[in-house]
């Protein structure tokens, strides 16, 4: 699904990725876990195709293609997703409006036929009772006004709506309380299946109680210095970082 | 249009003896007054970022009956079926495809002199005013007597043709009286090349009273469209003035509200759209006479290619204006890197308990949104339609007729189509 090979990335002539390496195969959920200043952020971004990240070496290989060349709205178009850290707040744009775009762009795109106001209705209201939303969001402008856990869960409403291949969920578990961290939890578990992958990038062992990943990654100044099981998890929740560091 | 070509359309306007006569020492005065200040330029205060080549380097000439229209007018193109309309075709009043509802008393200019002794307020704020009042050559005056509520809005709908270098100066009067209220509309439309409108209008609402008032700036660029707007308001009275401008090569809007009497309203917004080396300026001027008075001033401008604006709000609250209540906000989305803004909010407080706020900003579109809307699929000219459109919804939204509401935002989804690029 996901095949980073040897990726040396950065900004403003700053390296930041300096060889990374990851391979996440249908059906698997990897998380990538790391102190500030590791690297999280840049991967994700360089995953999705933010603007101002260079790519010096390596590649980024979705379903056997290089995308790194490809604008943002044709990764998303292909199965890529990503539930941003920060959430940005659009005064003015309706969260329906945004959303029916965003899902028929998609259908568009995949010869689908396009949803109608009440076809899209029916399901994001579904979606909504899943994530235990209330229907006013449909009015509310996107993110104007939400909680730090409104946002997120807005985020994986998206996902859910969406419906990825490749979910990256970028430090989703900060700014929830355990009651939000459960109901979004549960909403990302049902949405597992044999053909989707995920990435889980985050700071604390705290959101894969609830999300078991299938290995788990240590970053450490831009590589991935050692991989391991759900107990890897553990062990850096006991040891901290300080005793996988050079 | 220097000096020496007002004087000779000056002496040919003076020469026309269909206006009354009483009418001629009221010219006279204002061009000497006009003579003597002259056209502003980048040293007066009031106009230091807008510059008036486009009306100086062309000779204008008066319309002539010969610019009347040949053919009775088709005026659906304009849209807002649903109003009572008066036609203003280069000048010339179109009576046969003009009415207004019951209710509205629409006289000319002689008779409103005539009923008032030509003791009539004669603006002489700016050079535009007085050249107006020299020029004055089309207009009217509606009347709304005591207590009486017009329900079908009044448009005004001044159309150019193609035919070049013409002038044209409307004078109108709308009077309120008490208790009494109306939706306004005035419109410019047309494809002329060179044309120079200037026009003046004149508001009195007498207590009570409510005025909705629009203006639909919708000129062809090239033109040059000049709008100086007087309103005066009494006790409780309530004004509400949307501009929607996207016309005109160059436009400049004068607006001085007075609130002279206890608890008037006072809310004025416009929405400014322009590409190419378009120019509009909105200069507003709102003075807070009496206690207990309520206003704002709302602008919004997106600007695209070379083209620039200017905002020049200003809220006077004078001695005595006790508990007033006034907001001015501007907000501007520059499109390209070649887009100019001059934005100038001021404030100017001689009362001691009030509350008075304002704020301006000026910048590009979100780069975060935009990367944000991509992630989720939609390209980048879908998504920055997105964010200009969210960014003028809040100048239309709050528009409560549904027909000039949709009139406009077909208005914006055009320029929007025709100026979002990659």
């Amino acid at each position: 699904m996901l095949d980073i090979q040897d990726l040396h990335a950065g900004v403003d002539n700053k390296e930041i990725l300096k060889g990374l390496s990851l391979n996440i195969k249908p059906g698997e959920m990897h998380a990538v876990m790391g102190r500030n200043g590791s690297g999280k952020s840049t991967l994700s971004n360089v995953i999705t195709g933010r603007e101002g990240y260079y790519i010096s070496k390596g590649d980024v290989r979705y379903k056997n293609e290089s995308i790194i060349e490809w604008p943002p709205e044709q990764r998303a178009l292909a199965g890529l997703f990503m539930s941003f850290q920060y959430p940005v707040v659009m005064p003015g744009v309706n969260n329906t409006y945004f959303l029916k775009s965003a899902l028929n762009a998609k259908r568009k795109h995949n010869g689908e036929k396009e949803l109608d106001a009440a076809g899209f209705l029916k399901l994001i209201k579904e979606k909504l009772t899943e994530l235990d939303m209330d229907t006013s969001y449909l009015q509310r402008a996107v993110n104007d006004g939400f909680s730090g856990g409104e946002k997120k869960r807005n985020e994986v409403l998206q996902m859910l709506t969406l419906e990825p291949e490749l979910s990256i969920l970028d430090e989703t578990d900060s700014g929830l309380d355990i009651d939000a961290l459960k109901i979004i939890a549960d909403g990302v578990n049902k949405y597992r299946s044999p053909e989707r992958s995920f990435l889980v990038i985050t700071h604390y062992q705290r959101l894969l109680k609830y999300i078991e990943p299938d290995v788990v990654h240590v970053l450490i100044d831009g590589k991935i210095v050692r991989s391991g099981g759900k107990e890897l998890a553990i062990e850096l929740e006991e040891k901290g970082y300080g005793w996988l560091e050079s | 249009m220097n000096i020496s070509s007002f004087e000779s359309e000056f002496n040919k306007i003076m020469r026309r003896d269909y206006f009354t006569s009483h009418v001629k020492p009221i010219r006279e005065q204002a061009f000497n007054n006009f003579l003597e200040k002259g056209l502003p330029n980048k040293n007066w205060e009031d106009w230091r970022h807008t510059d008036l080549k486009p009306i100086k380097e062309i000779d204008f000439r008066l319309s002539e009956i010969s610019d009347a229209p040949a053919h009775e007018l088709d005026i659906t193109e304009f849209g807002l079926d649903d109003v009572h309309t008066i036609v203003i075709y280069n000048g010339h009043y179109q009576e046969n495809i003009s009415s207004v509802p019951s209710g509205v008393r629409l006289i000319s200019l002689a008779d409103y002199g005539d009923q008032n002794a030509w003791k009539i307020r004669e603006p002489n704020d700016s050079p535009f005013d007085l050249l107006n009042t020299a020029f004055m050559d089309s207009g009217f005056c509606l009347t709304i007597d005591k207590g009486i509520q017009i329900e079908s809005p009044v448009r005004i709908l001044y159309i150019s043709s193609t035919e070049k270098n013409i002038m044209v100066s409307p004078r109108m009067y709308i009077d309120l009286g008490e208790s009494s209220s109306i939706t306004f509309i005035e419109q410019y439309e047309g494809n002329c090349n060179e044309y120079f409108l200037n026009g003046s209008l004149i508001v009195e609402l007498k207590e009570n009273s409510r005025m909705s008032h629009f203006r639909i700036q919708n000129n062809s660029v090239d033109t040059v469209n000049i709008g100086n707007i007087h309103v005066q308001q009494d006790s409780a009275s309530h004004y509400t003035f949307n501009q929607f401008a996207c016309g005109s090569r160059l436009g400049r809007l004068n607006l001085l509200a007075d609130l002279n009497g206890k608890g008037a309203e006072c809310f004025i917004n416009g929405l400014t759209l322009t590409n190419n080396i378009q120019h509009i300026d909105n200069h507003i001027v709102t003075s807070h006479n009496a206690p207990f008075c309520t206003s704002s001033q709302y602008f919004r401008s997106v600007l695209q290619d070379r083209s620039s604006g200017v905002f020049n709000g200003r809220t006077i609250v004078s001695e005595g204006a006790e508990k007033t209540d006034s907001k001015q906000s501007n907000k501007n989305l520059l499109l390209s890197k070649g887009a100019l803004m001059n934005s100038n909010p001021q404030l100017e407080i001689y009362a001691d308990d009030v509350k008075c706020s304002h704020g301006s900003t000026t910048g590009a579109l979100d780069q975060d949104a935009l990367f944000y809307i991509r992630s989720r699929g939609l390209d980048i000219v879908s998504a920055k339609s997105l964010l200009i459109r969210a960014f003028v919804s809040e100048m239309i939204e709050p528009i409560h007729h549904e027909n000039i509401k949709s009139y406009i935002i077909s208005k914006f989804d055009a320029w929007l189509n025709e100026n979002t690029v990659q």
